[in-house]
């Protein structure tokens, strides 16, 4: 088992460390891959509950930037077996309205990877509070289909640590390769979690570089927390809908009340403030709100099997979409090089747009994109 | 449409009750039903002297309906029915020793039993003597009809023109008074003429034949519900391909009388300007032709003349008589051979009736259409006739009040309202090669409801 | 090579499949007369009407094919079930068939290849169906319970499997009519169809008026009585308005659109309510309506089924058959203006105008159509002319029989009118992105 260290977007070299098994896939589904001795079966993350060492950055206290370092660390597993997972994947395929077979869509991929990201983000020297980091966005490339049965190697880091106009943002990073595949090639699925701790600083120059580099939209996200525990509040976040007019629809979800309750069951997320109206407004919510990627994977479902085997798949959250409700989706194929809008259906559509918006209020919810890659 | 009453005193408990306190106690009718003898006993045939000729022909042609026939009233039958045959007598005297013999045997008539006169019609020229005794028979046959009981019935057929006894046509009549198809056929006398010129003999079959109207193709009005369903049933059963014609609002009733009698549906109003030429189209291109158009169809808007409102008069002219006539100028313009019409006309138009000023005028002008339209159609072998019903059970009549209604009942001399099918057994009659000598005739399907002809 | 076979086949290929005739019940707007009325209980009427209309009891047809869009799991041979209720010889086959709102007329499609084929003499094609019967299904939660208790072998298992079934899952699902895929309704859809197509609110309020109008008058005038049959004392379509005018459509509220940026314009007046009723349409070879003195009202000429990819938004949901016709047309070397009548399905009144608009639009008519321009233009003075669903209702399956025996009747009028061959193009939009389109002549 020898793998290339892997390096950052940053430009950093981290160390591995090979866990024993993918935390966090909770309850009756990873039983069946448990018995394989190689997914943990636990509830727990390795280290929970965990409070990011980072502290708010205050005007009077210019040493707490120091410590906003992000630890040279990359987690792996390895030889993770999916063979047992066929019914927890039909699940999550019914559940998003995904065809049920036995390829794994890119939004399952991330219920099965992103816990040993979370387990990064939990470590004593992560620099950031897990508590009450908001899901700002996530993009995931996928280069071909994983399927029931393909045995994977999984690595989760954190990088990019970037100021934003509300605090600091980080990426975390989590790649899924076949197990024994060569670690310098590209993954068959990368997915790129961008969380905002609100309330930090960076130093100037650091922030302004990394600023005038994204080009990330200023549009002020609430709501998603990878935890299972603790939030953000929603209050402070700001208006999604300047200037921006609705497209027309080509999909409606009436979302239930039992959205995140379902959503959270197949993922594992069973972060309060989607589980209940009740535990919700302990968090500052007026209600549950809806998972931020479930709501990117049904737009992905929705987009269908137009996206081919090899896409990337973004999504940028605004709005958190409160439950039960009802959402607009409007999914547009993108024009082709010569600017006509791709009528055929071959699937050699240049990809797809999607935005889901709340029409009774005019605000977007989110927005992404799924184009071939 | 059930008579309780007439169930109730002729069965269990109640019969015995009704029997004890001397109620009047209305007989069940015998009705047709194929396989059945034609009578319910023997039939006696009797004769003034001078017509025994006929009465032997007549009693020829019964036996050949393999009925027991007789020539001499005894005490040990039970007689189903007394054929009288006055054809030949020319003086009221002639006619007592056959009366006497047939009041006779009437005590031991049997129910259902029938009493029939043959005669002939008074004709201009007659003398005196003749034209009495020829219309003595008339009063006679209405009276002896009013002393029947059980559901016994006298009837008459009266032969005009010089028609012989043998013709088919006063066989084919002879046999519809004694059988069960004239179950609620009282009091009458119908009269039967030579078959019209241009009928081949080949084409009047043998009035025996349980399916008269085989290879035909009727038109039957109204045909959705009541009497009219009744007639479709009827005819079909006679072996005639029904189309069943009825208003498009009445349609679904009609697609299951046209599904039950296997014909075919056509939604129509008869008022229509064009629905003679629209039936005549539809039997013709479906079928293949037309012989039989019975006019059904019919409304009431019964009000006191006083009270009524032009609505009500037009709406029933039109439909009972004007759409009648409109539909038989097609007819006769479309020249059909051997064309059998049949009217219905009601008791209304005869003797007249209360509330139904409207109703009246058009089933009395039916009766007169009926008249003049009989020779225009006997120059192509055809004939126009009406049946007048009395009260009969339908949908129509049950909403007519209790105590009014149970008046209606007992009136008439089977002291019970007839059936739908009574009226249809009477259409079917008429329509039929055996009638061919009736012609421009009104026969009353009423249980002898009425006075007067 | 293959472009020579099939017109070879075209010029002395199959023979011919005509209509004889057609019969319904009278549509009803769904709980109202027909509301304890059920799927088999009103196709029966309807095929009863048909075989007296046509004095088929007891006759052997080559089959019986219809459908329901919403159907019980009890009517999984809903068709064959009526035919065995119906006067027809039992020996009669049947299917059931569906394709949403174009069900009845892919039943004729169906049954006229076959006839064509050679493979049947005779069919009857129709489709029923209820809103106010409509199957409740229960939710998924108590659903899976009972077929795991079901399929339990121990009294425990089967327990264990009750166990899970939790109050929500006592909640019944009714039928929703939204589209699977996208969640929105077919209101929504033609809704935002009508967006973009810019489609006004009065030019819909005069297709709806028009539709009553029309209906109206073909109701008094007859044409309907040797169509309909009435059924539990309904004698004429119930949500026919003959007294509406333009002032009260135009004081209808919005229904559909109403969260688009651009004004709703589509209403309860100019969109087709929900509705109960059945529909036969009887075909036949030629050889066999002569044969049974059958009348020959028009020949089914061809038909094109299509679909669009609406669930990405690039097509409009009912757009379908606008896409369907080209095709259906080219093949037979006609154009838009070789039309007597045009009886486009009025799902909605921006449904027609949608589809009008897309023919006569040159980019689309280029870029979705695969044509050097537009596709043509439409008579509008022939388009539905004895009106259509908006008046008439839309009993989803229903509704190709109704259309097919209008049309036949209208070709064959026109035809003794002018002694001179009449055709009619026949336009059924449905749900999930389909169309069936068809070609009937006078004979």
């Amino acid at each position: 088992m020898t793998a290339a260290p892997p390096r950052t977007a940053d430009g950093r070299t981290l160390r591995v460390e090979t866990q024993t098994g993918l935390p966090g896939l909770g309850g009756l589904y990873a039983r069946g891959a448990a018995a394989s001795g190689r997914i943990a079966a636990g509830r727990a993350l390795p280290s929970l509950p965990v409070i990011g060492t980072g502290r708010p950055a205050s005007d009077d206290d210019g040493e707490a930037q120091a410590a906003l370092v992000l630890p040279d660390v990359a987690y792996r597993v390895s030889g993770v077996r999916t063979a047992g997972l066929e019914r927890h994947l039909h699940d999550y395929q019914r559940l998003l309205h995904e065809p049920v077979g036995s390829t794994m869509p890119a939004g399952y991929l991330h219920v099965l990877a992103f816990p040993l990201a979370t387990a990064v983000m939990v470590r004593g020297d992560f620099p950031l509070p897990l508590l009450g980091m908001v899901h700002l966005r996530n993009v995931v490339e996928v280069r071909g289909p994983v399927t029931v049965g393909d045995v994977l190697d999984v690595r989760a880091w954190a990088e990019n640590l970037t100021a934003h106009r509300r605090g600091v943002q980080v990426d975390l990073v989590a790649e899924i390769r076949f197990d024994g595949a060569d670690p310098s090639e590209p993954p068959v699925w990368r997915g790129v979690s961008t969380y905002l701790a609100k309330g930090y600083e960076l130093p100037d120059a650091e922030a302004d570089g990394q600023r005038g580099r994204t080009s990330r939209p200023e549009v002020a996200p609430a709501g998603y927390d990878p935890a299972t525990h603790g939030t953000t509040s929603a209050a402070s976040v700001a208006s999604a809908s300047d200037g921006w007019t609705p497209p027309l629809p080509t999909g409606r979800w009436a979302l239930g009340p039992g959205t995140g309750r379902a959503y959270g069951a197949v993922s594992g997320d069973r972060n309060p403030i989607h589980l209940s109206a009740l535990s919700a407004k302990a968090f500052g919510f007026p209600r549950a709100i809806a998972h931020g990627m479930y709501t990117a994977a049904r737009a992905l479902a929705d987009v269908g099997h137009r996206r081919a085997d090899a896409y990337r798949w973004t999504v940028d959250f605004a709005k958190p979409v409160l439950l039960p409700g009802t959402v607009d989706v409007a999914i547009t194929p993108r024009s082709d090089d010569d600017g006509n809008p791709a009528p055929d259906l071959t699937g050699t559509a240049a990809g797809f747009d999607y935005v889901g918006w709340s029409s009774r209020k005019g605000v977007r919810h989110f927005s992404g994109e799924v184009t071939p890659l | 449409m059930t008579d309780r009453y007439t169930k109730a005193v002729n069965s269990g408990f109640t019969q015995t009750l009704a029997k004890k306190l001397g109620l009047p106690r209305p007989a069940v009718l015998r009705r047709y039903r194929a396989g059945d003898s034609l009578t319910v006993g023997p039939v006696l045939v009797v004769s003034d002297g001078a017509s025994k000729a006929d009465a032997d022909a007549i009693a020829q042609t019964l036996l050949g309906w393999d009925l027991d026939v007789r020539r001499e009233p005894t005490d040990d039958v039970r007689w189903g029915a007394v054929v009288l045959v006055l054809t030949e007598a020319t003086a009221p005297t002639d006619a007592s020793e056959a009366v006497l013999a047939t009041g006779s045997v009437l005590r031991r008539l049997a129910g259902n039993g029938r009493v029939v006169t043959v005669s002939r019609a008074p004709a201009d020229g007659d003398s005196p003597a003749l034209s009495a005794t020829r219309h003595g028979v008339d009063g006679f046959l209405r009276s002896v009809a009013k002393e029947l009981r059980g559901g016994a019935t006298g009837n008459g057929v009266v032969l005009t023109d010089d028609v012989a006894v043998d013709d088919p046509s006063v066989l084919g009549t002879l046999r519809f008074f004694l059988g069960a198809k004239s179950a609620y056929v009282d009091g009458q006398l119908l009269r039967v003429g030579p078959t019209a010129d241009g009928v081949p003999a080949a084409d009047a079959p043998e009035p025996a034949t349980d399916r008269p109207l085989t290879g035909q193709v009727a038109v039957v009005t109204g045909a959705a519900r009541g009497i009219g369903a009744a007639i479709a049933r009827t005819l079909h059963r006679d072996g005639a391909t029904v189309v069943c014609v009825d208003v498009p609002a009445a349609g679904e009733a009609l697609a299951a009388t046209a599904n039950a009698v296997g014909g075919t549906a056509l939604q129509l109003d008869v008022t229509a300007e064009d629905a003679g030429e629209r039936i005549l189209a539809h039997a013709r291109e479906r079928h293949g032709r037309l012989d039989v158009v019975v006019h059904n169809a019919g409304i009431t808007r019964d009000k006191l003349l006083a009270n009524m409102k032009p609505g009500q008069w037009d709406a029933v002219i039109a439909v009972n008589l004007a759409a009648q006539l409109r539909i038989n100028a097609a007819l006769l313009e479309a020249g059909l051979e051997g064309l059998r019409i049949v009217s219905l006309a009601s008791t209304s138009g005869i003797a007249g009736n209360k509330g139904q000023t409207n109703y009246a005028f058009s089933k009395a002008g039916v009766i007169g259409h009926t008249r003049a339209t009989a020779g225009l159609l006997a120059a192509r072998g055809g004939t126009a006739n009406a049946v007048a019903p009395g009260f009969i059970e339908t949908e129509m009549t049950s909403r007519i009040p209790f105590a009014t209604r149970e008046v209606a009942r007992r009136i008439p001399s089977l002291a019970q309202g007839g059936q739908p099918v009574d009226v249809a057994e009477a259409i079917a009659f008429l329509a039929s090669p055996a009638a061919a000598g009736v012609n421009g005739q009104v026969l009353r399907v009423c249980g002898q409801h009425l006075v007067g002809q | 090579m293959a472009s020579r076979q099939s017109r070879a086949a075209a010029t002395n290929g199959p023979r011919d499949a005509v209509v004889v005739g057609g019969n319904r019940i009278p549509f009803s707007r769904a709980g109202k007369k027909y509301a304890d009325a059920s799927n088999q209980e009103m196709f029966t009427a309807a095929l009863e009407g048909l075989v007296a209309r046509y004095g088929l009891q007891g006759e052997r047809l080559g089959e019986v094919v219809g459908g329901a869009v919403l159907k019980h799991s009890r009517d999984f041979n809903l068709v064959r079930e009526s035919v065995l209720g119906s006067s027809l010889s039992p020996a009669t086959p049947a299917y059931d068939l569906q394709q949403a709102c174009a069900t009845g007329l892919e039943a004729t499609i169906g049954v006229a290849n076959k006839i064509r084929l050679g493979q049947i003499e005779s069919g009857v094609a129709g489709g029923t169906d209820t809103v106010s019967d409509a199957p409740i299904a229960v939710g998924e939660g108590l659903r899976r319970a009972l077929l795991d208790a079901q399929h339990a072998k121990t009294w425990q298992a089967r327990a264990k499997a009750l166990a899970q079934i939790r109050p929500g899952d006592l909640k019944p699902l009714t039928p929703a009519t939204d589209e699977p895929r996208t969640g929105l309704s077919m209101g929504e859809h033609q809704a935002i169809t009508t967006a973009r197509w810019g489609i006004t609110r009065e030019a819909q309020d005069e297709i709806a008026l028009a539709s009553h109008q029309h209906l109206a008058a073909a109701w008094e005038s007859g044409f309907f009585d040797d169509l309909v049959t009435p059924f539990r004392g309904l004698t004429r379509d119930d949500n026919m308005r003959p007294d509406t005018s333009a002032e009260k459509l135009a004081g209808l509220k919005p229904v559909f659109g109403r969260s688009l940026e651009t004004p709703a314009t589509m209403t309860a007046g100019n969109s087709t309510p929900l509705t109960d009723g059945a529909s036969t349409v009887l075909l036949g070879s030629r050889e066999w309506a002569e044969s049974h003195d059958l009348p020959v009202l028009a020949r089914v000429v061809d038909a094109e089924t299509a679909a669009v990819d609406f669930v990405h938004g690039h097509e409009g949901l009912l757009m379908a058959p606008v896409h369907a016709v080209p095709r259906l047309l080219a093949r037979n070397g006609l154009t838009l203006d070789d039309f007597d009548f045009y009886e486009i399905h009025e799902a909605f009144a921006s449904t027609v105008l949608t589809t009008l608009a897309a023919w006569e639009d040159v980019d689309y008519g280029k870029n979705e159509l695969g044509l050097s321009g537009a596709f043509g233009s439409v008579d509008r003075a022939k388009v539905n002319v004895n009106g259509s669903s908006l008046a008439a209702g839309h009993p989803f399956a229903a509704t190709g029989g109704r259309i097919v025996a209008t049309a036949a009747k209208l070709v064959a009028e026109k035809a003794a009118e002018t002694g001179r061959p009449a055709r009619a193009l026949v336009s059924v939009c449905a749900a999930g992105g389909l169309g069936a389109t068809a070609v009937l002549e006078s004979v």
